[in-house]
This record gives structure tokens, C-alpha cells and sequence, in this order.
């Protein structure tokens, strides 16, 4: 009779977020430190690696610039290649920041704190690769401000109707909303780094940054409100960033592309392919500056779960395309799917197949899920098989549309893939320079979810209490 | 140099003069000087230099006058004519007849001269042998007067000499008595003509050779043969219904006869009633001609001339072998033609066959209908391959004095056997007349270099032998180069003269004294003189020998070649660049041959990731050998090999070699950065031919070297499979009679269009919106034309004329090989070329080609347009989409979103490059573009527009049918119709109205402007029975 009526419900014990029993001081001290003293020797190792890179992608631009977009390896069906498979594969990497930051964080995910700072840089410097692509891609790089809705004498405006300009500003406000709410995460956390600062010129800048953070009631209070204000106003962002960006395909004629699956497909690839890059980064910083403790095993696992649903997600929109091919009825498209899957490109279309809807289904076992070399392997592979969801969405659609007496190939040349290895470059230089002078994780975020952030917490934990 | 009175001091003569003395008016220095001043000399002047003051002025003056260096940029003038030149408006283009020599033929040209500079050519449309309309290499020759590799100077062993010194050379020939020898390109000019008569005069010995490349005349020997006389045979497929080729390409742009060949075919293609010409076509390789052919039998040249003695049997006329089923179909099919029909053979057959062909058009009655025999004149001449060993044998034996060769390569094209630069070197004096420094110059001790038509005085007769003439829009470009006729004259009198002058001479003759000046401007004005075609006659031909038995085994064709020719147009970037009109190879020669054959030598044309592998082969004939890579085409012939002459030119240039430094692609993209154009282009095949120089060579040899060499086409191989995509629609006669409208029948449904589903619900983007009804449009005065073009499929034969008139037309630049592989073609009008094979087994063995040329197709809903983010491609008012290059950032958004792939893109900056006197080339009204634009088909915008602009000068509306695209006015099939929607009576209203009609992807509801009529094909009933049901 007792058990029937007591509606309490024993939750199993959520595994704590923070292991290894840190303390404030610990996570302060944990995370503050890198930023204060010399890198490790490793980070030296990939900074000469990555602005190596990074000169790379200069020289290649210049050489583009100089010479004109004939040095790639574009033709004429195929008038998109490399650059523009480049620029949606890093937005689509720049989406699992906001995504983690606002929507984790609307949903209460607490096991977020551990993992958005750092994702968010990732972001926004994912963000800052993609933009690069489309304006160097065009013919006439020095006239891309028409792009922008400029008052003139000439009265020349923009048209609205292009898609291509729909991406201008919806990535462009999606940079500036993740800056801005990065931004805000940070003030907190640069305030501590402030207050720890020995020097004082480091402690003028940090203190011009940290906006005279006190750690008032009322900072926190206008701090929680802004934060959450921006959370609602990035969730949307979140979806229609790559919704536009995928506008770019869906909105055109050709067989391939026209297709109104591509908004949500777009975004759950985007998903998809920033959480494994979120994991690809992580896994290494973690191990490398000791944070394990911080960005736990569970963390892992739970990005591991994500990666699995929309992988699943991204490879139930592969196989409806190719229903929606057969049931359309319409010739060119029918022929544009099967081309893909059998036709001079299907390579390319079976590693995506593999790589993004196979691969990652072996996060069905809780032991892969758990193991570091793994998650590790899946995260870079999984990234490889978006990179070729893009190519085999741009390049095989165009290579062979309605007239075949127009196919063609296309091949990439030495330029498309320095430029794209220069991207690399540029990404991983900006995300050591956060490392190296930003707390990568949000100390302040962190703090609430330790368990002495409970009010309670030191009348169950008394004596561990008076130990320390 | 404009000459101002200049104030000097010097009185001048009109003003009043005051004297005080007869020695001051007779100006004496000395007293005039002692007039002038009334001091002696010094005593006025201040002592010492310039004063303080003066000092200062100057200072001063020197300051300010300094710094007004800084204020201006050095001016350039632009002035205008202070003596305007009758009739010439800066920006408002001139037209003169003209006419150019095509293979011995004159083909009557019209030539547009902006400020005195030619531009473009068009087929004089007044001419009684031309409709106005030109082929590939009318339109190219344009390209061949600014070729920047054109020899310059006269060249004695190799260094630059003057006219002088050539002058006295042949004023030292008058002199003595000596042997001359003329190898010239043939040419049926009556200067010419009576300056070969002068020489003879001169030097009574001289030995005159119409040289021809591709070596004797086949159907001149065999007419003759079977007449008796030497007659020129002009064909009239207007007036037959049955045509028989015998490996005859009559169609292709290299024909003789190629323009007047495919217009008076086309006329019995375009199927206004019910009726059309049936055409036979027995070839080889895969011609033109083939395409267009209803019944089409790919075999060895050799088995056709049996197949000619088959019809010929079968017919009555002859007997030879036994007929089968198709020769005796064929031949019941012309016998019931009432003369109303042609059996043609091709240069590939021995002059036997012509003779049999003569035969048999005189035997069906077709002599007078669709045969026009027309008597020359001209003695019976030895033919080539006897004429030229002989005079080969004189130069060795050290019996000429001075070769002269006018306008020809044999060093290059001589069949290697004679060893002709070995007997030049026998020769005292060769004297080379020519374009280039080529083969033959390098060789000759002497080189002269020879003017264009455009630049020189000529005149020529055209088909029928019409007199025509031949008058420059322009100076030579080069100031040593000499027509033709200079030279001869030269030669023959010792004397300098004017081209005019012996033009004028001649045409004295033609004329009469009276009133010349009258008759001259006027034909000059017309192009031709009227009534002076050579008589026809009607001889009955007789011929009953045997017919050349031909051995089995792999045959080897040599052919010209439909883009370059023999050589002549091989450093014409325009037909470098040209796609071969069935294979679509461009920058090279190969071996074509059939699959099958290839298979049975274990050859093959690797295609991997867009780029074509061929096998390279060693190709052995007649003791020769060459290496060729191989091409596989399906349709043709088993055991045969084509090739086609004109490749592998060594022509000397003095222009630099273009060096960038590393970072700068330039060197690597200008076409014109490493010497002559044509230099290394290919391989020379005429050197596998024997003594005799026969286009046909049999026991010849394949062996793979087991290199592969890069093909670049501009089209990717591959069957259309006709129960897919209906992009090319046809039928048979007995579909198209049942329904003409047949081509519709399978549309798939259009919102707007007449068909079953209901679009009413259907949501359209811009039904209120669309541009069309805004008032910026209906405003517009431009809204009153609406074009339009039509394209007949039926009667298009892939010739490529519309895309070199539409490159020179529309200033599109030549990438070259490798750009063309990577895609980057700018061809605004390419000819899209398909095989098509109805259900056969074997897909390779025996398709149709078939042709569909594809202009941007201004489509009313043009994706195009709606995704350039920056508005730089826009529709019109009068209903073109347009694309705006200084607008243009370049994204590539429109040519992805485009359905048919007409948008080019300048992935480099092609106009950069191009050397100064390309630049000339240049149509002024054409915007030049810039990297990084996009460019396409704009339906000649410029022309629309200066159309508008005459018509409303002239303060009238516009004619029916005023505004010809480059492409159409060129077409000598006439299957391109533009014009004014509009209008319901104009040619492309009508046209549009063709039950036949249909748009190319309408199904997109792009509302494309362009519509094509659907193909039909007239078999034989009796020879294809199962499928006519």
C-alpha cells in the first residue's frame, strides 16, 4: 500500500560533473594557469606548424588574387569546387559552439559549462574560415562590398532575391551574435585572470575587458539576464545559419540541389560535423593541460550520444533523397542521385556514406563511446565524411546536370588544396592564441555546477569540510 | 603637322608694304639692318646681361613655370579628319564587296570596315552564288589578315632584304633566257591569269602548276574522263529529292563548294509542305554530311566504289558488280526521281567513280536539274601527280632557273617521295610568296611576303564563274608584303606596278573602254559583274572501264581538315580552338577510327577523370611513318583510319616569347607566349602519302608505341539514349505526317502551357511580380520588340560556321589547349553533339550523330538572374536576358543555376594577352572582358541596337526581319530564324508557329526564348520497312 501511493522517485545518482573532488581554487587555479604561464612545448610545436599553414593560405590568396580564379580548379558546369565545399564545411563546424552555448544552455544542460568556451572560440573561428571562402571565391575580389547593401551614387543595389546575398548577412549576424555572447561568457572569467594578474599592464588590459567586473549581486544578476537574453536570441541563429546557407543549393534549378529537405538535413550535418570537431580539439587540450578533471570522460560520452543522433539524422536525409528522387519521377533527378552513388564521383559519395552514417554507428557500444583512441578516430573521420558531403553536394550535382553534352570533371589543383590546408592553418592559429591567452574553460560556469556550489553542500559534506 | 603662320619678322607677302628704297624692298641684309636701327649696333642695349629686374622675372617665371609641368598630364590628342573621307562616320561601320579565294573557288564576301579597320566578313547577299551567308573560313580569315605571326619582311636566305633588290633579280631574269617554274595555289582569277599568259610571253619555257595540297582533282579527272573536256560540275540539292553521296562530305565547311552545297540541301530540308529530300550517305569517317543523312552505310572507301559500281549495275547503266538489296533500293529510289535527283562522289574516290557518277546523273536525267555542267574554257591540264614529279625531276636535273610559289607549302604538303626541298636546293633562285615564314619559306632562298585579300587588289570568279572582285578595306599591314599579281608582274615585266592598276587592266578588257569608270564602281559596289557565269553545257558522257580494285586490310583516308584546312588556317587561333564538327577534338589530329577496329588492335582511349588518354600509334604508309594518338568514333568505317592534314606546322615568328616570373600565370595562359600558334600543333600526315598523292592508301600499319597522349574536347562522349532526356526530338516522314505536332507529344506538363493538368493552383514566384510587367518595362520603347530565335534541327548540319562568326562577331578570346581541357572554353554558341541509337544491341556500332547548336537560350524565367546577389545579369525590356560585365563580381552562381551551361566564365584575364594586332580584330561595339566576369550569347545586343539606332535616325520603324544575329546571317543552312515576337508575320513569328516547334527543358517553366524544330528523317521505305510502322 505504502509503495503504491509514494509518488517519490529515487533518480539514480547523476555521475558529478567535475571529478577528482576539485574546489573552487582548483578549478581557478586549474584553468587561470595556462594563461599565465609559458605554453607547454607542444603548443609551440603546432603554433609553427599552424602559422606555417597560415602563410601558406596568404601566399595562396595572393596567387589567386594576382593570377584569377583559373588557378583552381573550377570549369564550367562545375563553377563552384573547393572553396565553396570549404566555406559550408567550416560553418557547418562553426554551428556546435551556439549550439552547446545557447540551446544546451535553455535546456539546462549543465554538463555544457565544461565544454562551451572553448567551443565557442571554436566557432567563431570556424566562422572567420568560412567567411574567407566566398569572398575570395569570386572573380573580382575587389568589388565583393556590392554585396552589401551600400548606399551609393550609383544607386546600385544589392538583389534580394539571390540567395548568395541571404548568406551575407545571415552569416555575417551569426558571427557577431557568437561574438558578442562569447564575449559576455567571458567577462566573468577575465575578471578572475584580472584580479590574479601580477603584471600591471596585464592587469590595465584584462581590467579594459572585464568591464569593472566586481562579482557584485547586481553584475551577477544583469550578467544571468543578458546571458540568457542572448541564449534565446543565438538559438534561432543556430538553425537558420545553415538553413540559408544550404538556400544557396535548395533555391537553384539543379537536379541535386533543388530539394527542400536541405534546411534541416544542413543543420543536423552542421551539428554533426561541430561536435566531432569540438571532440577532436578537446580531447587533445584536455590531455594536454590537465583538465581532465574539468572536461570529464562523461562529457565525452554525452558528445559522443550527439554525434550518434545526428549522424543517424544526416544519413536518414541521404537515404530520402534518393526515395524522393525515385518517387518524383523526374528524369534528371533521378539521374543526378544515381550518378552520385555509381557515376565518376562515387568515391566521394560512398566515403561520405561511411564516414558519416556507418562510422559513427558504433557508438551504439558503450565501451567505443568511452575509449579515447576512438572517439578520437570517429571525431576526425566523421569531419572527413562532412567535408565530402559538401563536395559530393556541390560538385556532383553541377559536373553532370539536364545536357550531357555540357558534363565534365572536375579536379582540384595543387592551389584549391594548400588554400584548404591554409584554412586549417588559420583556424588552428586563432584557437592556440585563445588557448594561450583566454581561460578555456568557463571557471565561473563551472563553479556552479560543483557540488559546493549546492548551499547545502557543507552541512552533508562537515567533515571532508574541516579536512580541507 | 598642322603649319600656324609663324611671326618671324619676316614681312609677309599679303600685307602692305611700306619702302623707303628699291635695296630695302630687294632686302639687302646689310642695308636692312642699318635701316632698322637707329643706333649703331650696341648703342641701345643696357650694359652687361640681364638687369636685377630681369634677373628676377626670370627667377620668378622659372619658379611658377615649374610648377605648372606638374599641373598637366602629356595630352594626346584624339583629332579629327580636318578632310573627312567621303561617306566615313567615326563609329558607323562601312561595308564593301570583296570576295576571297577558297580553294580555287572565289566565295563572294561582304567585309564591315569600322574607321577603316576590317572587322568581320559576311557572304555578300547580293552575289547570285551566295545568300549572304559565309562558312568557318570566311569568317576566319579575318583572324588569318591580324595573324601576329605573319611574315613582315622579304627575306633573302633567311635575313630581311628590300623590294628593290627582288626587283633587280627578276630585271636581270628579262634578260636572258631562262626556265621559271610556277607552283601556285589554284585560283581562277582573270588578272592572274593574264599575267600567267605574260609570263609564258616572257619566258616561253615556263612551267605552271596549280598546286593543290591534297593532291589531284578526283571529280575534275574523272568528269573528264567521262567528257571528254575538262567541266566543272556545280551541284542543286534544291532541285532533288534523291541524293546519293559516295563518301562525299559536300556539307562539311572544307567542301569546295561547301556554303552553296549546304544551302541548296537545306532548302529541301525545311519541310514546308509534306515532302523532303531523301539523303543516302555510303562514307567512311563521320562527316557532316553523315549526320544529315537518312540512310547511312558506314564502309572502306574501297567497298564504297563498289557500292558505285553496284548502284550503277543496278541501274543499267554500268556493268560492275552484282547489286544488293541497298544498291538496288538506292538505285530504284533515283530512278523514280525524274531526274529530280544526284549521285556524288567524294575525294576519297578515284576519279573512275566520278566518271561512273557522271554516268549515271546524265542517265537519270538529272543533268540540268540538280547537275549543272559548266564548260571553263580551260585546256585539259596533266593532273598533279604526274605534273609535279616531272617538274621535280627538271629542278633536280638542275633545268629551272627560279621556282615561284604563290601562296604554297609543298615543302610541308609535297608527298615526301619527290624529295622537293632537296630538288629546291638545285634551284638558283626559289622565291617564296606567302602568310608565314612556314616550311617552304625556310627553305626557298628568297621570301616574300603576301598580302591578304583585305589588303590587296584581286579579282576571282565564284562558283558558277561569276566574275567577282577582290578589293582591300585596308594598306597592307606590313609594308613589304606583295599580292599575288605584284609579283607576277614583276617577275614577267621587271617592272614595279600596283595591284590596282593590273586589275584594272584586265577588268579594261572585260568592260571596254567606254565608260569604265561607271561599270567599275559599280561592280565594285556590287561585288560581281552579272552574267559572266561560264556557259553550261549537256555532253553526254561515256565510261565503261573497270573500276580500281582496292585491296582489303586497314585503309588509311587523309583528309583535310574541317577546321584548319591544310595547313593554311593552322595558325588561326579561331580554328585551332574550333571544335572538330564530329569529334569535337580541338588543338590536335588523331587517327580516328571504329571501335571495333580498336578493339581488334587492342587500341584504346583511356578516359579517366574528365581527360582522354589515347593510345599513341605509329602510323606506317607507303614507306612513312608517323606517330598519331588514336580516337575511337563510333560510326565509323571498320579497317579504316582518317586523318586529316594541316597539323604539325613549323612556322618561323620573330615575335618574342612571353616570360613571367613564377607567380604570374600569364606565360602559361597566353596562347600566342611561345612562337607561331601552329608550330607543334599536331603531326604532318601528308607526308604518308605516295607519288601519286591519293587521299586513300592501303597496307597500312598500326603499331601502339604505348604512350598516351592528352585529348582535349569540348564535349564528353556518350549515347543518348532517345527514350530519355528529349532533348533532341524526331521522327521518321511517316511519324511527322501522321502528327506534325509530334515533338509536344511527350512535353511533360508546363504551368501556362496547354496541356492536361490544371496549373491554376500552382503557385508561381513571380506571377505579380515578374519583371516583365513592371512599368520600368512597359514603359520602355524597348518593349515593342520582343526577340525571338528558332532554330531548325533538320536542316543544321554542325558546320561550325555560326560559332566562328558568333567568336568574331562577339570578341570572345581563345584559351588554348589545356584551358579547353580544364573546361574553360568561351564559345558563347557551341554545337551540341549527340549520338543517338534507337534500341540496337551493340550502342557503339552504329549511331546517329545529330546536332543541336546552343546559344543562351533567354529564358523569360531565367534562373540566371535571380541569383546574381549583385544584379549584374537582368532582363531586358525587349525580352533578353543581359549580362552586365562591369556589374559582374563574379560568384559563377548563374552559370551553376543556368540548365543548358551557355554562361562562360573568365577564369583568367584572356584580353590581357593578346597581342596588338589581334587587338585590331576587336569589334569596337563589343565590351572586352575582363577576369573574373562571366560572358554569354547575347542575342548580338549590338547589332539590335544599332538597328534601332539607324531606323530611328531614318525616323522609321524597323523593317521586318532588319536585325540579323552573327550566327544567323552566317548559317548557310538558314536553320537559324531571329526576330521580333512581336510581329506576328516575321521570320521567327512564323517559325515559331512550326507544328515542329519545341523548347529545349520547358518543364523547368524558364519560359526559354529559343525554340528548335524537331528533326525528321525520310527512310526508304523499301529499305526499312519494320520501322516506318
Amino acid at each position: 500500500m505504502s509503495a503504491s501511493t509514494d509518488k517519490t522517485v529515487t533518480l539514480p545518482a547523476e555521475p558529478p560533473l567535475v571529478t577528482g573532488n576539485l574546489g573552487f581554487h582548483d578549478i581557478t587555479q586549474l584553468v587561470s594557469y595556462h594563461t599565465e604561464k609559458r605554453p607547454p612545448s607542444v603548443w609551440y610545436m603546432t603554433m609553427a606548424v599552424s602559422s606555417t599553414l597560415l602563410c601558406v593560405l596568404m601566399l595562396m590568396i595572393a596567387y589567386l588574387v594576382w593570377n584569377g580564379v583559373g588557378v583552381w580548379g573550377n570549369n564550367n558546369p562545375v563553377g563552384w569546387g573547393w572553396p565553396i565545399v570549404n566555406f559550408v564545411f567550416w560553418v557547418g563546424i562553426g554551428h556546435a559552439g551556439t549550439l552547446i552555448s545557447a540551446i544546451l544552455f535553455l535546456f539546462r544542460q549543465q554538463w555544457r559549462t565544461a565544454i562551451n568556451r572553448s567551443a565557442e572560440a571554436m566557432t567563431l573561428f570556424a566562422v572567420i574560415c568560412a567567411l574567407l571562402f566566398p569572398t575570395i571565391h569570386v572573380g573580382r575580389v575587389w568589388v565583393i562590398y556590392w554585396t552589401l547593401p551600400l548606399p551609393n551614387q550609383m544607386e546600385m543595389w544589392p538583389q534580394f532575391k539571390s540567395p548568395l546575398l541571404w548568406d551575407v548577412f545571415a552569416v555575417s549576424v551569426y558571427f557577431m551574435v557568437s561574438l558578442i555572447f562569447w564575449y559576455v561568457g567571458l567577462v566573468p572569467d577575465l575578471a578572475t585572470l584580472r584580479d590574479r594578474a601580477r603584471n600591471a599592464f596585464r592587469r590595465r588590459i584584462l581590467g579594459f575587458f572585464s568591464l569593472g567586473w566586481t562579482g557584485a549581486n547586481r553584475h551577477w544578476r544583469n550578467y544571468e539576464k543578458t546571458y540568457l537574453l542572448l541564449a534565446a536570441l543565438a538559438t534561432p541563429l543556430v538553425l537558420s545559419v545553415h538553413s540559408v546557407v544550404s538556400f544557396d543549393f535548395a533555391v537553384s534549378i539543379i537536379p541535386g540541389w533543388h530539394t527542400t529537405i536541405f534546411p534541416p538535413y544542413f543543420v543536423a550535418g552542421a551539428i554533426f560535423s561541430g561536435f566531432a570537431m569540438v571532440m577532436t580539439l578537446l580531447i587533445l587540450a584536455r590531455k594536454i593541460y590537465g583538465i581532465q578533471n574539468i572536461i570529464t570522460m562523461d562529457h565525452l560520452e554525452k558528445m559522443a550520444i550527439i554525434i550518434l543522433l545526428t549522424g543517424t539524422m544526416v544519413g536518414f536525409a541521404y537515404i530520402t533523397e534518393f526515395f524522393i528522387a525515385w518517387y518524383s519521377q523526374v528524369e534528371y533527378e533521378q539521374y543526378a542521385f544515381l550518378n552520385r552513388a555509381t557515376g565518376p564521383y562515387a568515391w566521394a559519395y560512398w566515403t561520405m556514406m561511411s564516414c558519416n552514417l556507418l562510422f559513427p554507428q558504433f557508438f551504439w557500444i558503450k565501451r567505443l563511446r568511452r575509449s579515447i583512441p576512438f572517439l578520437f578516430l570517429t571525431s576526425i573521420i566523421v569531419n572527413i565524411g562532412m567535408w565530402f558531403e559538401r563536395f559530393v553536394i556541390t560538385v556532383t550535382s553541377l559536373h553532370r546536370d539536364f545536357l550531357p553534352s555540357s558534363w565534365d570533371y572536375f579536379n582540384p589543383t595543387i592551389v584549391d588544396i594548400l588554400t584548404f590546408a591554409g584554412s586549417f592553418g588559420l583556424f588552428m592559429t586563432l584557437f592556440l592564441i585563445f588557448l594561450r591567452y583566454l581561460p578555456m574553460v568557463a571557471m565561473a560556469e563551472v563553479k556552479m555546477v560543483l557540488p559546493q556550489s549546492d548551499p547545502h553542500y557543507y552541512d552533508k559534506h562537515e567533515s571532508e569540510h574541516e579536512a580541507n | 603637322m598642322i603649319s600656324l603662320p609663324i611671326v618671324d619678322g619676316t614681312p609677309s607677302d599679303s600685307v602692305r608694304k611700306l619702302w623707303r628704297s628699291r635695296p630695302h624692298l630687294d632686302q639687302d641684309p646689310a642695308l636692312v639692318e642699318q635701316v632698322s636701327e637707329e643706333f649703331i649696333p650696341g648703342a641701345s642695349e643696357a650694359p652687361g646681361g640681364g638687369n636685377r629686374r630681369q634677373f628676377m622675372q626670370l627667377l620668378g617665371a622659372s619658379m611658377a613655370m615649374a610648377g605648372f609641368a606638374a599641373c598637366r598630364k602629356p595630352v594626346e590628342t584624339i583629332m579629327p579628319f580636318s578632310d573627312r573621307p567621303e561617306e566615313l562616320i567615326p563609329g558607323v561601320p562601312l561595308h564593301y564587296a570583296t570576295g576571297m579565294n577558297f580553294r580555287g573557288v572565289t566565295r563572294p564576301l561582304l567585309a564591315k570596315s569600322y574607321d577603316g579597320r576590317p572587322v568581320k566578313v559576311e557572304g555578300n547577299p547580293d552575289h547570285p552564288n551566295a545568300s549572304g551567308s559565309s562558312g568557318v573560313f570566311e569568317q576566319a580569315s579575318l583572324l588569318q589578315l591580324y595573324d601576329p605571326d605573319r611574315s613582315q619582311t622579304i627575306l633573302r636566305t633567311g635575313s630581311p632584304i628590300g623590294w628593290d633588290d627582288f626587283l633587280s633579280l627578276c630585271q636581270r631574269f628579262q634578260t636572258l633566257t631562262r626556265r621559271v617554274a610556277v607552283l601556285a595555289a589554284p585560283d581562277h582569277s582573270i588578272t592572274r591569269a593574264r599575267l600567267q599568259a605574260q609570263l609564258e610571253t616572257q619566258f616561253p619555257n615556263t612551267r605552271w602548276i596549280d598546286y593543290r595540297s591534297e593532291g589531284d582533282d578526283a571529280e575534275a579527272l574523272g568528269i573528264q574522263m567521262a567528257h571528254g573536256q575538262p567541266l566543272q560540275p556545280v551541284y542543286d540539292f534544291a532541285n532533288a529529292d534523291v541524293i546519293v553521296s559516295l563518301d562525299a562530305d559536300f556539307l562539311g565547311p572544307h567542301a569546295k563548294n561547301g556554303n552553296w552545297n549546304t544551302a541548296s540541301f537545306a532548302q529541301g530540308r525545311k519541310l514546308d509542305g509534306d515532302q523532303m529530300s531523301r539523303l543516302y550517305v555510303a562514307e567512311s569517317t563521320y562527316t557532316a554530311t553523315g549526320t544529315m543523312a537518312d540512310h547511312r552505310r558506314r564502309m572502306r572507301s574501297g567497298a564504297i566504289t563498289r557500292l558505285a559500281s553496284r548502284i550503277a549495275t543496278a541501274m543499267g547503266v554500268y556493268s560492275g558488280e552484282n547489286p544488293d538489296a541497298f544498291a538496288s533500293g538506292i538505285a530504284r529510289d533515283l530512278q523514280t526521281a525524274n531526274g529530280r535527283c544526284v549521285v556524288i562522289a567524294g575525294e576519297t574516290q578515284p576519279a573512275e567513280v566520278h566518271a561512273l557518277c557522271a554516268l549515271m546523273n546524265y542517265a537519270l536525267g538529272a543533268v540540268g536539274t540538280a547537275v549543272t555542267l559548266l564548260d571553263t574554257g580551260a585546256p585539259a591540264q596533266l593532273p598533279q601527280s604526274q605534273s609535279l614529279p616531272a617538274l621535280v625531276e627538271e629542278m633536280q636535273a638542275g633545268q629551272i632557273d627560279l621556282l615561284l610559289m604563290l601562296n604554297v607549302n609543298p615543302v610541308y604538303d609535297a608527298p615526301p617521295e619527290l624529295n622537293f626541298q632537296d630538288a629546291m636546293g638545285r634551284v638558283s633562285d626559289t622565291v617564296h610568296v606567302g602568310l608565314h615564314v612556314d616550311e617552304t619559306a625556310q627553305a626557298s632562298t628568297w621570301h616574300i611576303p603576301l598580302t591578304h585579300y583585305l589588303e590587296s587588289w584581286g579579282d576571282g570568279r565564284s562558283m558558277d564563274g561569276t566574275l567577282t572582285p577582290v578589293q582591300p578595306l585596308i594598306a597592307p599591314l606590313y609594308e613589304d608584303a606583295r599580292s599575288e599579281i605584284e609579283i607576277l608582274h614583276a617577275l614577267s615585266s621587271g617592272q614595279s606596278a600596283r595591284g590596282y592598276d593590273l586589275v584594272r587592266e584586265s577588268w579594261t578588257s572585260v568592260l571596254g573602254e567606254d565608260d569604265f569608270e561607271t561599270a567599275w564602281r559599280r561592280i565594285l559596289h556590287n561585288g560581281y559583274l552579272q552574267d559572266t557565269g561560264y556557259p553550261s553545257v549537256t555532253a553526254e558522257p561515256a565510261f565503261d572501264a573497270a573500276l580500281p580494285e582496292s585491296d582489303s586490310g586497314l585503309e588509311l583516308v587523309i583528309r583535310l581538315d574541317p577546321t584548319i584546312l591544310d595547313g593554311s588556317f593552322a595558325n588561326n587561333a579561331w580554328c585551332q580552338e574550333l571544335p572538330d564538327p564530329i569529334t569535337k577534338i580541338v588543338w590536335d589530329n588523331v587517327a580516328v577510327i571504329s571501335p571495333k577496329t580498336a578493339s581488334d588492335l587492342g587500341l584504346v582511349c583511356e578516359y579517366s577523370k574528365g581527360r582522354y588518354y589515347a593510345d599513341v600509334i605509329t602510323l606506317t604508309a607507303n614507306g612513312q611513318e608517323v606517330e598519331l594518338p588514336i580516337w575511337i568514333l563510333p560510326g565509323h568505317a571498320d579497317d579504316t583510319v582518317s586523318v586529316t592534314m594541316g597539323y604539325g606546322r613549323q612556322i618561323a615568328t620573330t615575335r618574342p616569347e612571353r616570360d613571367t616570373p613564377f607567380w604570374d600565370t600569364d606565360d602559361a595562359t597566353d596562347i600566342y607566349a611561345r612562337g607561331a600558334l601552329a608550330s607543334g600543333v599536331g603531326t604532318n600526315v601528308a607526308k604518308l602519302r605516295n607519288l601519286l598523292a591519293r587521299p586513300v592508301s592501303t597496307g597500312v600499319q598500326l603499331t601502339a608505341t604505348g604512350r598516351k597522349w592528352r585529348i582535349v574536347t569540348t564535349q564528353d562522349h556518350g549515347i543518348l539514349d532517345t527514350d530519355a532526356r528529349p532533348l533532341i526530338r524526331m521522327a521518321t516522314m511517316d511519324e511527322y505526317r501522321a502528327d506534325p505536332a509530334f515533338a509536344l507529344e511527350d512535353e511533360a506538363p508546363t504551368p501556362g502551357s496547354d496541356v492536361k493538368t490544371d496549373f491554376s493552383d500552382y503557385p508561381e514566384l513571380w506571377k505579380n511580380q515578374h519583371p516583365a510587367k513592371s512599368p520600368a518595362f512597359r514603359d520602355s520603347d524597348y518593349w515593342q520588340n520582343q526577340w525571338g530565335m528558332v532554330i531548325d534541327l533538320n536542316s543544321c548540319t554542325g558546320c561550325n560556321a555560326c560559332i566562328v562568326a558568333c567568336q568574331a562577331e562577339n570578341n570572345i578570346q581563345v584559351v588554348g589547349k589545356k584551358e579547353v581541357g580544364n573546361g574553360r572554353e568561351l564559345h558563347w554558341l557551341r554545337v551540341d553533339r549527340y549520338f543517338l541509337t534507337e534500341g540496337g544491341e551493340n550502342l557503339d556500332a552504329d549511331p546517329q550523330i545529330v546536332m543541336q547548336p546552343m546559344p543562351c537560350q533567354h529564358c523569360e524565367n531565367a534562373p540566371c538572374e535571380s541569383v546574381c546577389p549583385v544584379a549584374a545579369t537582368v532582363h531586358s525590356p525587349d525580352g533578353t536576358n543581359q549580362m552586365i560585365y562591369n556589374r559582374c563580381i563574379g560568384t559563377r552562381y548563374c552559370a551553376n543555376n543556368c540548365p543548358y551551361k551557355v554562361r562562360r566564365y573568365n577564369f583568367y584575364n584572356w584580353s590581357k594577352t593578346i597581342p596588338e594586332t589581334v587587338q585590331m580584330a576587336q569589334n569596337p561595339n563589343v565590351s572586352i572582358r575582363f577576369r573574373g566576369v562571366m560572358e554569354k550569347c547575347s542575342f548580338c545586343v549590338q547589332r539590335i541596337r544599332q538597328t534601332q539606332k539607324r531606323a530611328g535616325l531614318e525616323d522609321r520603324p524597323l523593317h521586318r526581319d532588319e536585325v540579323a544575329t552573327a550566327c544567323q546571317q552566317s548559317c548557310p543552312a538558314d536553320a537559324i530564324t531571329f526576330g521580333d515576337l512581336n510581329d506576328p508575320e516575321s521570320g521567327v513569328s512564323r517559325a515559331m508557329q512550326n507544328p515542329r516547334g519545341y523548347k529545349l527543358l520547358a518543364e523547368l517553366n524558364i519560359k526559354p526564348r529559343v525554340s528548335y524544330l524537331a528533326r525528321v528523317r525520310n527512310p526508304n521505305r523499301e529499305l526499312e520497312p519494320a520501322e516506318s510502322s
